[in-house]
């Protein structure tokens, strides 16, 4: 006998309104599909519309959590298609306020993570230590969401020595609770257990789907666009790809937890080897009819713009790729042969904005053709019942 | 590997099918070939190259042809965009998703915003358009424009 379910396209947990339907076979999902569009603005559009700098603003607002990722690939392109080159110090702020955002975004992540599994307080230890980096993005920018930093040949704020010393005292405390978490994680079975092997996603599966980012990265795949394409300063930086080969979720847990170690080393390596200077140049009004191809890791993985000029103040063309879209084929295939009380996990897994209180699912008998709304946080308690009863993992263990 | 080696590689294991290759930037390479022999060669980029990995597939309204890429990336090679033109009076293109299954989601943008139609496309469902989007609307070619309906207020004014 086989359900379907409709999830979304106004479901919480979900960043952005998706549709998503699954076909169940008592608990186990056997096919999901997906219908997108429900939020589309149109932004491709727009921007043919706009010119060069009020783009920046307009990149600026296609995701609320990494959006200084979409600003930031958008500025690097315009710049080699104008001929600009950036100052150093410029450069060295930007790629800063990219790595505390990758910070912001996995702590994020972490907590939401944590508040799925039913480990409530490990949410909320996480999003304590989000407000330090959140502050440091207040203090360096002025905003804590659209933080406004770039412009066409560099940034718009600059550094001084006490708010680099007040970074640098912020990335102790946060690498000290980091470390914390890493070592929570593998003292608390239950959540190590509630993780392992949940959304499972083979190595193969995820180079065939092009799956991107974290997720791609726990499947044992080294992609990471910081090392194969660095952009701007990323070749002078040391720092590690990290990954994970459990390729399921506590392997994305343990890749985020990892990149959070190595976005600390970077930005420690930035302020201190911060070079002194202008923080940007004077850009032109035009640029010559060309077309570039920007790619900048983003904190779900690879970010990519192709734009192209032709001569005026407007773009002929900016076409956007967001990780997500890239990552939704292998969310289907996550989810396949997975539990309906895993759905949230998985979801989480990918996708780490959650940010409404009201969840509902709609549950939709086949045999009756009868539908009921069951809030997220009865499914959450529906997946603790399951889990409560199932035996104990034994071969689950945190890989340090 | 040097930017020469990799064009060295890409001529090679192309030959004949590239009409037309550059390379503006560093790691990143402009490949113009036949828009008969795209899903041949992308199967020759993936089994003589290893790419299996696309980013995602950009349309261009150029007025009387579409230019279609296909953004592909590989570790070593980095950024290689295989580019196709196709008539706007034959707005057809092949699949590629038996080579890239990953390539679906960009397809299915493909016909919705520019009304290309995908032959051989497992799914040929709109992707982003609502369900009661009018047809023959692609509102990513130049010609379209978006015109707000009027609003009717119901007992209001007429």
């Amino acid at each position: 006998m086989k359900f379907n379910i409709p999830i979304g396209p106004q479901h919480p947990a979900l960043k952005e309104p998706i549709s998503l339907r699954m076909t169940v076979e008592g608990e186990v999902i056997r096919d999901a599909d997906l219908r997108l569009g429900y939020n589309h603005r149109g932004m491709e559009k727009l921007a043919e519309e706009k010119n060069w700098t009020q783009n920046i603003y307009l990149t600026e607002r296609i995701c609320g959590i990494c959006s200084h990722s979409h600003a930031t690939c958008y500025v690097q392109g315009v710049e080699k298609l104008m001929e600009i080159e950036p100052p150093k110090r410029g450069l060295y702020i930007r790629y800063l306020v990219s790595e505390l955002e990758r910070i912001h975004s996995h702590l994020l992540w972490l907590g939401v993570a944590g508040h799925e599994a039913g480990f409530d307080s490990f949410f909320m230890y996480t999003w304590r230590d989000r407000e330090v980096v959140m502050d440091l993005l207040e203090m360096i920018s002025g905003n804590r969401v659209h933080y406004a930093m770039n412009t066409l040949g560099g940034v718009r704020r600059d550094l001084d020595e006490a708010l680099i010393k007040k970074i640098l005292d912020g990335l102790v405390v946060l690498k000290q609770r980091s470390e914390y978490y890493f070592k929570i994680g593998a003292s608390e079975p239950t959540f190590v257990g509630r993780l392992a092997g949940v959304g499972y996603l083979s190595k193969e599966k995820a180079i065939a789907l092009c799956a991107v980012g974290p997720t791609a990265r726990a499947s044992g795949i080294t992609a990471d666009v910081r090392r194969d394409d660095p952009h701007a300063v990323y070749d002078e930086v040391p720092f590690d790809v990290c990954t994970a080969d459990s390729c399921d979720v506590l392997g994305r847990t343990v890749v985020r937890i990892k990149e959070l170690m190595e976005s600390y080393k970077i930005c420690e390596f930035l302020l201190r080897n911060l070079p002194a200077g202008d923080i940007a140049v004077k850009a032109p009004k035009k640029a010559k009819p060309n077309e570039v191809v920007s790619r900048y890791e983003a904190p779900r993985g690879e970010n990519m713009h192709y734009i192209k000029s032709n001569g005026t103040e407007r773009p002929e063309r900016l076409k956007v790729r967001a990780p997500t879209l890239a990552n939704y084929p292998a969310t289907i295939e996550m989810l396949k042969n997975g539990f309906i009380a895993d759905i949230p996990l998985i979801f989480a897994a990918i996708d780490p904005c959650i940010c409404c209180a009201e969840r509902t699912v709609e549950l939709v008998n086949a045999r009756s053709g009868e539908e009921t709304v069951v809030r997220f946080g009865d499914l959450r308690k529906l997946a603790g019942e399951r889990f409560a009863k199932s035996p104990v993992k034994r071969n689950a263990v945190w890989p340090f | 590997m040097t930017d020469q080696e990799r064009l060295d590689s890409l001529k090679g294991a192309l030959g004949g099918d590239i009409l037309e290759i550059t390379n503006p930037a560093r790691r990143r390479f402009f490949i113009t070939v036949d828009r008969a022999k795209i899903a041949a060669v992308l199967t020759t980029l993936r089994d003589r190259l290893g790419i299996t990995y696309v980013a995602m597939i950009s349309g261009v309204d150029e007025g009387d042809a579409f230019e279609i890429l296909y953004h592909l990336a590989e570790p070593a090679l980095g950024n290689v965009n295989v580019r196709i033109k196709i008539s706007k009076g034959d707005p057809h293109v092949a699949s590629v998703t038996p080579v890239l299954p990953g390539a679906i989601y960009y397809e299915r943008e493909l016909q919705d915003m520019f009304g290309l139609v995908v032959d051989g496309i497992p799914d040929p469902r709109p992707l982003i358009t609502s369900d009661d989007w009018p047809a023959g609307n692609y509102p990513l070619r130049k010609d379209w424009k978006f015109e707000r309906p009027a609003e009717i207020i119901p007992g209001g004014k007429k």
